[in-house]
């Protein structure tokens, strides 16, 4: 895999190559939210917590507690999910809006936990992560991730995660449980914010509790409902233009939030329901083979 | 079938890592265009990066460095710029973010092909930029990062501002035996670095002196509401307040202090300079808020007036600490530059190690062994009349 | 100390009601939490500054103008940015372009005025009064005399005028209510328009409590802002006050006898419990599924 790395890096720009680590795990992230927010319909918006836990659980690991990269990266990804669980129980009696300022609280208290957390070095941070991410490493589990995702969501699980975005009393009538399903979302997209958490610790030598700020996890929503809520390939295609678009607005330096803003508002003008949205690779698949449509209405 | 669905999704998937492989095979071609036009540009300029914020919480920072770092070329390219080459900088903002300065430095190496970068005035990243350059072998000459852990990084990393560690012990010194103040109150920005790296220096400091520490709150950087804070401070009876945050929150507090009528002084490190701290502060910081730092325009040197002088020519305002340090470290790199007779970072860095007694605006500058900058007196500034004055000058002991 | 801590907590909650007065309005009708609110409030502040400070017309003068022109504001807002999805597209849609539009506007104020903290006229004398022990200033009067009356004022326009009966209308069932004749493009614009008046003259009153105002001013405000109007029931008009106030006190409070380093965690953190026990906010109106 080394060899990998330093064959790619000789024939690649290291700025591009950069950009496509992040791309990467942007990917991972946002396939995190979509499962919460796009297909189970859960509004998430404080994914940033979760992965400032997988951040620093992976970091702490492997600088003081020699953990290999590996396993720093699950245990980061499963202390996440953890927290997942955790702040999946209030699903149980909130929805909608109540449920999104419960997870922005809950990650605003994450990041001031981490504010007075000593051996995260506070607002300091931790400096001198052992940068094992590499463009390998994370699209190759970016990859893996993918596969997992579409497998999960076209089997039992991933048609109880839809039934109860599109209505939870039919979905609880037709015996899911409900309960366990949001829960289950909820880890399995916190273990992704982990994951992802962990990669970026490993790759930017250096994390910050104001890293992953409110503004962090909009950002990362924004990637899922640009893409299309609930579609993978929306996803992924969300988090690419969303982690392109602040480098290709470089050049117009100063102005470049303003258009990152205005950007944000056109696109949801023209395609409300996102540049993919209702698009399923199950449906894509349709659509190539037996070039039969089949949308998909939220 | 179940065969059949396998493939579809195999298909998917490798439509993915088409289109990837079609993005990074589009950049790749860019780069290779860029790189056969590298060398023949290389021999033209020599370039600098700057580092720094230009938006954000912290472009109060960047934005003066960045006029200081234009003046600085400006001037090189005016004379023989550096061994007959002319001197180009490039200004990204990296908004105060360490994401962005990560990409940023990547983006200076790899595609401007910069000799040296200049910045970031923060520590923390500074430290994620110093990574970078040293792995890939770039000078990275900070210009305000006062915490420590950032030369450590390697040898391609250096630095002009006086290390907290080298001067707290004497500001406390003077505080508790020039001043006699005893009781101490302690106010830390929890979300500022720099803040929450200052205040166990000066809580050292102040453990080997005779003096108590009363209370100690927190704030947040961005935040407009101390009231609850002061009205708990105005009970524990202190001396001095000790604030180790930045000017914006210091005015702020002095403000609400003097709201609340509670008349105390607030001591501080050079984060506390800044214009902005007397425009909103006025009253309230008047002859009350001390900080420490090795650049004032006030009593200034012959060196430094006339920077003072040019400088408010060209853009109509006093130059802070941060001008005065981004315009050293650019002349201290074009000195080490000529001295080595190289635009090699690789072979000028052992000059620029070697820097003693360097007259730069912002104070007299000596590399230590370990490349950490020295730089004595330490001046004591307060605000008087408006205007930023030395109140007086103490020598620094480094053992 | 408690009685003066008390005091500060309902100042910097009447500041938080102000605001969340706005969120809480638009939410009532549309369903959409708009996150531009607290930019429009960082624009009150700013435009009641250049008001006072650079046209040096007289405070009260500025302060109806910054309402005035927020109030332009935020109907254009709203007729760019969330008109042309409403009815199309999913309320996340919305979500997203109302974040655009505080990004837009953050940012274009960044390249108006810069990023520096601006210190606001002195208008209001520093007057302390000393009343049975309690030290209190002027301005702190002000500021609660003035967030109540407003407050009440819109009490009074919600439930007693024409338009406040057809914004009442629009918030239980906007189809229902377009058919019965009201004009639901011209309420909710009025809606937009009133809130950020609301949040125009909270962001001019802000200004001069603390003396300062920053472009940056409106993002934790608007945070915080929504976290009242959750907690106060979100869509409730007195839910939004009494969530403002309860979170301004819950804070000081939580700085004045637990620690101010976690101020923010144990004020988030009383917010979930307390969600955890009322999901439907303070006031809010438990809304019972339909199938």
């Amino acid at each position: 895999m080394e060899t990998l790395d330093a064959i790619i890096s000789q024939y690649i720009d290291p700025y591009y190559l950069r950009i496509m680590v992040l791309i990467g795990i942007n990917i991972i992230l946002a396939l995190g939210i979509n499962l919460i927010t796009g297909v189970t319909g859960q509004l998430t918006m404080g994914h940033a917590g979760f992965m400032s836990i997988g951040a620093y659980t992976s970091a702490i690991l492997s600088m003081q507690y020699g953990f290999s990269y590996l396993a720093a990266l699950l245990a980061g990804a499963l202390m996440a999910a953890l927290f997942g669980v955790i702040i999946g129980i209030p699903t149980l009696r909130l929805e909608g809006d109540y449920l999104a300022m419960v997870t922005i609280g809950a990650a605003e208290i994450i990041r001031v936990f981490f504010l007075n957390f000593e051996p995260g070095g506070k607002a300091v941070g931790m400096a001198g992560i052992p940068q094992h991410t590499t463009f390998i490493t994370v699209w190759l589990v970016a990859l893996i991730i993918i596969l997992l995702n579409v497998r999960l969501l076209n089997s039992r699980y991933g048609r109880a995660f839809y039934a109860i975005k599109e209505n939870e009393i039919a979905a609880a009538a037709s015996g899911i449980d409900t309960t366990r399903i949001k829960i289950l979302a909820f880890m399995v997209g916190a273990f992704l914010g982990g994951l992802g958490g962990g990669l970026y610790a490993h790759y930017m030598y250096y994390i910050n509790p104001q890293d992953f700020g409110f503004m962090k996890s909009i950002e990362l929503l924004n990637m899922v409902v640009l893409g299309g809520m609930g579609s993978i390939p929306g996803t992924i295609l969300g988090a690419f233009i969303l982690t392109l678009a602040p480098e290709m607005l470089r050049i117009v330096s100063e102005y470049r939030l303003l258009f990152y803003g205005a950007l944000l508002v056109i696109l949801m003008i023209f395609r409300p329901n996102g540049l993919l949205g209702n698009v399923r690779l199950y449906d894509l698949r349709k659509r190539w083979w037996k070039k039969e449509v089949e949308t998909w209405q939220s | 079938m179940l065969n059949f669905r396998k493939k579809s999704k195999l298909g998917i998937v490798l439509c993915l890592l088409m289109a990837l492989t079609l993005l990074v095979g589009c950049s790749g071609s860019n780069e290779t265009s860029d790189k056969a036009e590298a060398p023949a540009e290389k021999q033209e300029v020599i370039k600098l990066g700057f580092l720094g914020a230009k938006t954000g919480d912290v472009a109060n920072y960047g934005i003066p460095g960045e006029k200081g770092m234009k003046m600085a070329i400006d001037e090189l390219n005016a004379g023989d710029g550096i061994m007959g080459k002319k001197v180009e900088g490039v200004y990204e903002d990296n908004k105060g973010d360490t994401g962005e300065i990560a990409n940023i430095a990547t983006k200076y190496i790899t595609r401007d092909k910069v000799v040296a970068m200049v910045g970031d005035p923060c520590t923390g990243l500074t430290k994620v930029a110093a990574e970078i350059a040293q792995e890939n072998k770039t000078v990275i000459f900070s210009a305000g990062a006062t915490g420590t852990g950032v030369v450590e990084i390697g040898d391609y990393v250096f630095r002009n501002t006086l290390l907290d560690q080298f001067a707290v012990p004497s500001v406390v010194d003077w505080m508790v035996n020039s001043m006699g103040w005893k009781n101490i109150a302690v106010i830390t920005s929890l979300n500022n670095g720099y803040s929450t790296a200052l205040t166990p220096v000066f809580k050292e400091a102040l453990k080997t002196q005779n003096t108590k520490i009363v209370i100690e709150e927190s704030i947040n950087d961005g935040e407009s509401d101390f009231s609850a804070q002061i009205t708990k401070l105005k009970k524990a009876n202190a001396d001095v307040l000790v604030f180790t945050g930045y000017y914006r929150e210091a005015a702020l507090i002095m403000n609400e202090a003097q709201k609340q009528g509670l008349a105390i002084s607030l001591i501080g490190g050079d984060g506390l300079y800044g214009q902005d701290l007397i425009k909103l502060g006025k009253t309230a910081v008047e002859e009350k808020v001390i900080y420490y730092c090795g650049f004032s325009s006030d009593q200034a040197s012959a060196e430094t007036s006339k920077f003072i002088n040019k400088y408010e020519e060209i853009y109509k305002e006093k130059p802070d600490m941060f001008s005065a340090q981004y315009y050293d470290a650019v002349m201290i790199l074009a000195k080490a530059m000529t001295d080595a007779k190289s635009t090699d970072p690789s072979i000028f860095k052992a000059e620029l190690a070697k820097l003693k007694d360097y007259p730069g605006v912002s104070g007299n500058t000596t590399f230590r062994a370990d490349r950490e900058p020295v730089k004595s007196p330490i001046c004591l500034i307060t605000v008087k009349d408006g205007n930023f004055v030395v109140l007086e000058k103490i020598p620094v002991n480094i053992k | 100390m408690f009685w003066e801590q008390l005091l500060n907590g309902l100042t910097l909650g009447s500041t938080y009601a102000l605001i969340a007065l706005g969120y809480t309005m638009v939410y009532g009708i549309v369903q959409l939490i708009n996150f531009a609110h607290g930019e429009i409030y960082m624009f009150g502040a700013f435009a009641g500054l250049f008001l006072a400070s650079y046209c040096g017309v007289n405070i009260l003068v500025a302060l109806l103008g910054a309402m005035a022109f927020c109030m332009l504001l935020g109907m254009l807002v709203e007729r760019i940015a969330y008109r042309p999805l409403r009815g199309k597209s999913s309320r996340l849609s919305a979500l997203i372009s109302a974040i655009g539009v505080s990004i837009f506007l953050s940012t274009l104020m960044v390249l108006l005025a810069g990023t520096n903290t601006r210190r606001y006229p002195d208008v209001v004398p520093n007057h302390t009064f000393h009343l049975a022990g309690l030290d209190f200033s002027l301005m702190q009067v002000i500021i609660l005399l003035f967030s109540a009356a407003l407050m009440l004022g819109l009490q009074f326009m919600v439930k007693k005028t024409r338009i406040g009966k057809a914004m009442r209308a629009c918030s239980q069932d906007l189809d229902a209510a377009y058919l019965m004749g009201i004009n639901v493009n011209r309420v909710i614009s009025f809606t937009f328009a009133i809130g950020s008046a609301l949040a125009a003259a909270g962001g001019v009153m802000v200004g001069i409590y603390y003396n300062a105002v920053w472009p940056y001013m409106g993002t934790m405000a608007g945070l915080k802002a929504f976290a009242a109007a959750v907690l106060g029931g979100i869509g409730s008009i007195p839910g939004a006050m009494i969530g403002g106030i309860s979170l301004g006190i819950l804070e000081i409070m939580g700085v004045a006898y637990l620690s101010s380093s976690y101020k923010d965690a144990i004020a988030f953190g009383i917010l979930i419990l307390v969600l955890l026990i009322r999901p439907q906010g303070l006031l809010g109106q438990k809304i019972s599924k339909k199938v």
